[in-house]
């Protein structure tokens, strides 16, 4: 995967006749104050440590006396104060409807809009912003792909492959398309290292095939797949690829030309921006060719009583009133995270991955689910488990009440993937760049008391 | 069955009852029943008492457990006391642990089987694959076992908050009630929905959604 950096200038570069040269000079010098991080670190310090001090819901104790140790950034991240200064600025000095208003506050309230637009395009390397379609999150975007491009290409004796550890958000959505257009869902299963096996994978790949929906990092196993090979093997045989991104876009570098994906989805929350804002990805092409998913302001062209005529996209795939001081929140992010540059996250993500990985194992009759790590094999930043005898929710409950240890315990939107593996629920810790292995210890720590005192009860 | 029940549940002084649909155990004041160190209860005795009238009502029975887990002050004592509780709830057999019985919503798995006995009183077993569900369960049973239906379909989630040991809830006292994964509220609201069609079957009515699980 080529390495992508995005650099301020670049944003001229997708649009040099932008009239929002402003608005970048503006955002360089708001990037300047306060909340960038230091990134030269040193053995000493890690990255962790560095960044810690931006997160101000980070620093403090619950239920009293616990300090936090926030261990569930796979269900969301938290945020840096440059996001939630960007988000209070929005609101206290150009709040206003975009796109279509003529004053002032509107123009810019629009030109800031389109600039974070522009700058996840840059982040993800699309060619152009046009290819970004903002949506509430990427359950909103998959199921925008699922009932737009699904709908409209999508019929019976079709083949949509996808693996049974998806996140429900891209297990339903096709499982209500299939039941309107007669297509069939076909899920590929793991293999012995508890991975989606991708030798499988091409032996399910025909002709039939249309759509191939997959993780790029799973929420659960915390397997990493070779995009790049599993779109070049679907588009061997004229399939599509959705590739839902909400794990990887965090915490790595991803380029959709690099990968050549069809469609990609990611969710702000989980990268440090606000809630209430995603985003789909998809080529140019393809969205030009779709039929509108929600009908309503903002994507039309003209309405009139008996029909109306469409915006090209994105707009034709945003209709209302978007959410706008969120989508500026994730241009923040965007920004934050590219201040550090997702290189450097990866990588400590990785040591931070191993770490965890390792230390779980000393746990005594403990089960960590995916694929063991080694030369060949990376894990992210996550690890779920079971402890034998002792229900995850109990051993979640006590963490998080005893020792400040926010992890999640149930089926973590993997239902399916739960039955395959013949658990009914498991509890899991994941990281973000800003936590340290000092977490980590803290986190081993009280798992290890905590299996304890449920042994002792037993 | 025959329960010997042999530990304390060593805090409030207060008379408790044990819960009434345990028909065969002896009504012990709180102070005296004991629980062994090492937490395991592996007998009960029991003194067969025919029928039995409640000592306490519903909201006395639930003031003592509130009162019993506000002494409290540290989690892992809640939880411990928790752990108590379900270390009494006697739970079902395989037969009771299948998917009519199911609760839905929680986090963990919970079963829960309710009957009207032969006096319209409502009588609750429940079992959980998590020991901390149990002791809710547990607690729940003992406030509403052999209570009216009435008295049932009448306990507010926000009685449940007083008891604060909910997954979910912080010293402030925020409601327990929000979250997907609070089993106070959905096997409460298991209770009371199988309750209410209990209540109608005994009426010959039929009530909407009503599955009868029993």
């Amino acid at each position: 995967m080529e390495a992508v950096v995005p650099k301020l200038a670049s944003f001229n570069l997708l649009n040099p006749k932008s009239k929002s040269k402003s608005a970048i000079r503006r955002f360089s010098s708001a990037l300047c104050v306060s909340s960038s991080p230091s990134v030269t670190s040193t053995d000493s310090v890690s990255l962790g440590h560095i960044t810690r001090p931006d997160f101000p819901i980070l620093h403090q104790e619950v239920y009293g006396s616990k300090k936090l140790v926030y261990l569930d950034n796979a269900a969301t991240s938290q945020k840096p104060i440059a996001v939630l200064k960007a988000l209070q600025n929005y609101y206290e000095a150009y709040n206003s409807n975009v796109h279509r208003g003529i004053h002032f506050l509107s123009a810019k309230a629009t030109d800031e809009y389109e600039l974070a637009r522009k700058k996840v395009a840059a982040f993800i390397n699309a060619s152009d912003s046009g290819e970004i379609v903002f949506t509430k999150n990427a359950t909103e975007a998959i199921n925008l792909v699922a009932y737009s491009w699904g709908l409209s290409n999508l019929k019976s004796g079709d083949e949509v492959i996808l693996t049974v550890a998806e996140h429900h958000s891209a297990i339903v959505p096709w499982q209500l398309v299939a039941q309107k257009t007669g297509a069939n869902l076909k899920f590929l299963n793991l293999n012995d290292d508890e991975s989606p096996d991708l030798d499988k994978l091409k032996e399910m790949l025909s002709r039939k095939t249309k759509l191939v929906v997959i993780h790029h990092i799973s929420n659960m196993l915390a397997s990493i797949l070779p995009i790049e090979e599993i779109v070049h093997w679907s588009h061997d045989v004229g399939a599509k690829v959705l590739v839902d991104a909400c794990q990887s876009v965090p915490h790595m570098v991803v380029d959709v030309q690099g990968l050549d994906a069809d469609f990609l989805v990611a969710s702000s929350h989980k990268m440090c921006g606000p809630t209430g804002i995603g985003f789909l990805f998809g080529k140019s092409d393809l969205l030009s060719a779709m039929p509108p998913f929600l009908g309503g302001g903002e994507m039309i062209s003209d309405v009139f009583l008996d029909h109306s005529t469409f915006a090209d996209p994105p707009s034709r795939f945003e209709a209302g009133t978007p959410a706008i001081g969120e989508a500026i929140g994730l241009g923040a992010a965007i920004d934050y995270l590219s201040t550090i540059g997702m290189q450097k996250i990866h990588a400590y993500e990785m040591e931070l991955a191993k770490y965890l990985y390792e230390n779980l194992l000393s746990i005594p009759n403990i089960r960590i689910y995916g694929p063991k790590p080694s030369e060949h094999v990376q894990r992210a930043a996550l690890c779920s488990f079971n402890v034998e005898n002792i229900h995850p929710t109990d051993i979640a409950t006590l963490l998080d009440q005893q020792y400040g240890v926010a992890t999640r315990s149930g089926h973590h939107c993997a239902q399916p993937l739960h039955r395959y593996l013949g658990v009914n629920a498991s509890a899991r810790a994941s990281l973000h760049f800003y936590n340290t292995k000092e977490d980590v210890d803290e986190f081993i720590h009280a798992l290890n008391e905590t299996v304890s005192f449920f042994n002792v009860f037993k | 069955m025959s329960l010997k029940l042999s530990s304390t549940l060593n805090t409030s002084r207060r008379s408790f009852s044990p819960p009434l649909f345990f028909s065969n155990v002896k009504r012990t004041p709180i102070s005296n029943i004991r629980i062994p160190r090492n937490r395991s209860v592996k007998s009960f005795t029991c003194v067969h008492e025919r029928n039995p009238e409640p000592i306490a009502t519903t909201s006395t029975k639930l003031q003592l457990l509130v009162s019993e887990f506000d002494s409290l002050t540290e989690p892992i004592d809640r939880v411990k006391r928790l752990l108590d509780y379900a270390a009494v709830l006697p739970g079902l057999d395989e037969s009771g642990r299948v998917q009519a019985k199911k609760v839905a919503g929680c986090a963990t798995q919970v079963w829960l089987e309710v009957v009207m006995d032969e006096r319209g009183r409502m009588r609750f077993r429940a079992d959980s694959d998590s020991e901390i569900s149990k002791g809710f369960c547990s607690c729940l049973i003992m406030v509403l076992d052999g209570a009216e239906p009435e008295e049932v379909l009448g306990f507010k989630t926000e009685d449940l908050t007083e008891m604060n040991v909910g997954v979910g809830v912080s010293h402030v006292g925020i409601k327990a009630g929000a979250s997907r994964v609070n089993t106070w509220q959905n096997v409460l609201l298991a209770m009371q929905k199988r309750t209410r069609c209990l209540v109608m079957k005994r009426e010959g009515k039929v009530f909407a959604g009503c599955n009868c699980f029993n």
